[in-house]
């Protein structure tokens, strides 16, 4: 088992960034009528999510969750010494987006900045490696950003996905601070074989775009895709996290021998609620201690996790310390679980684009 | 694994249709009441009742309850 522990490191702040037009899947024109619209809300937990325009991207919800995170933590952008950007929907396919971040956010040319590529498993990863390289001590201060822009990667036109996916960007910060900082303790899982459960099949070096790859084309009855535009494999997904993200919290629980009953938050990837609902009982968490933001922002991919922790954790964690564990499970298909501890987080909150 | 108490777990995942319109020959993507939903449903209960999980291809090469069963029993042994 690959499992790592980090000293040194703690959460400081907080912020997320969403846009302002939503979608609401009652109304929307995809199905036959309501009370189709109901079954889905009822069996996923998703009512509604946040989507940005055809010119918005992530990186420009990321400026606004940036800024205002350095603000509330009297950070100038010069202060920071490592910023990590996870999202798949990057601006371009070269550079790395956070090269173009850091002269949007004035970080210093001295900055350590790069982008990690992760799907719904990102925050977790991310913390780690941001994590990690602080815990040595010379990185004092990092943002680690988690943001994703679903809703232009996948077709509008595929019903099996545009009820579920939003669109939102988080920051976190994220200090050396031996004094104050608990151990943050990590497992990691990953299964490739699974690949083609989340994947966009063209556009990439192995399959590049050609023109036929972006022809819309019915693919089932009443779901359209083009070949450049991401398909989750509904079935294969949810096979997929019934059985893994538990076994990894489970893992956890016993490697780093948490008590289950000192847990004050349990932090999952907002998939959907059937899921997420058996993950809690698996690892018998009670529901008071697992918050969920999908019903309002739905599967926002690696910002699920800090997006919950903004919109729905926000007067807990800014106060005293909490116990908190987290699991980000999806695309790769990989995952990742983790245990810290969070109090006296300078929370922002939620800020509309 | 016995096909009867299968059967039994599958219907039960169904709220509209009759549990005696379940039989091994039962064409269940044809039920009105099947949709992608109850898929789910079905891999959550195959998974709870026999710890295995099935895939996608699965259900979408299975016609029958006869035929899932099949594919669950084979991967359990």
């Amino acid at each position: 088992m690959s499992q790592l522990t980090i000293n040194n490191v703690r959460i400081a702040g907080m912020s997320a960034c969403v846009p302002t037009t939503v979608e609401d899947n009652r109304t929307l024109p995809i199905y036959k009528d309501e009370n189709d619209a109901l079954k889905v809300i009822a069996s996923t937990g998703i009512e509604r999510h946040h989507k940005v325009d055809d010119n918005t991207t992530a990186s420009d919800l990321t400026v606004k969750a940036v800024e205002a995170l350095l603000d509330k933590m009297g950070w100038e952008p010069q202060d920071v010494d490592c910023f990590a950007y996870v999202c798949t929907s990057r601006d371009y396919i070269a550079p790395q987006t956070a090269c173009i971040l850091q002269d949007r956010l004035k970080l210093r040319n001295d900055c350590c900045v790069f982008d990690l590529p992760f799907g719904c498993s990102g925050w977790v990863y991310g913390m780690s490696i941001v994590g990690s390289m602080m815990s040595h001590g010379t990185l004092k201060r990092a943002i680690l950003v988690a943001a994703e822009t679903n809703t232009r990667n996948r077709n509008p036109r595929d019903t099996a996905v545009r009820p579920l996916f939003g669109d939102a960007a988080t920051a976190t910060a994220l200090e050396y601070d031996p004094e104050h900082a608990r151990p943050m303790n990590f497992m990691y899982g990953v299964d490739g074989s699974g690949y083609d459960a989340v994947w966009a099949p063209f556009g990439g070096i192995r399959q590049p775009v050609t023109p036929e790859a972006l022809e819309e084309k019915e693919v089932s009855p009443g779901v359209f895709r083009r070949g450049v535009d991401m398909i989750v494999n509904g079935m294969d997904v949810f096979g997929f996290a019934i059985k893994q993200p538990p076994r990894s919290l489970k893992e956890l629980i016993a490697t780093f021998e948490i008590d289950v009953e000192s847990v004050d938050l349990l932090l999952l990837h907002q998939a959907n609620k059937f899921i997420d609902e058996k993950i809690r009982k698996a690892v018998k968490i009670p529901a008071e201690k697992t918050p969920y933001c999908l019903e309002e922002y739905g599967n926002v991919t690696s910002a699920s996790i800090p997006l919950t922790m903004v919109t729905r954790c926000s007067e807990q964690l800014a106060g005293a310390e909490k116990h908190c564990i987290a699991c980000g499970f999806g695309v790769g298909l990989a995952w990742a679980s983790m245990e810290f501890y969070a109090g006296d987080v300078k929370m922002v909150d939620v800020i509309d684009y | 694994m016995n096909l009867q108490e299968f059967i039994e777990n599958f219907a039960g995942q169904f709220d509209e249709t009759d549990p005696e319109e379940f039989s091994a020959e039962t064409k269940f993507k044809d039920l009105e009441e099947w949709s992608s939903l109850m898929a789910l449903s079905i891999i959550a209960m195959v998974d709870d009742e026999y710890d295995v999980i099935i895939k996608g291809n699965d259900i979408i090469s299975s016609d029958t309850i006869q035929d899932l069963f099949s594919i669950v029993e084979k991967r359990k042994s």
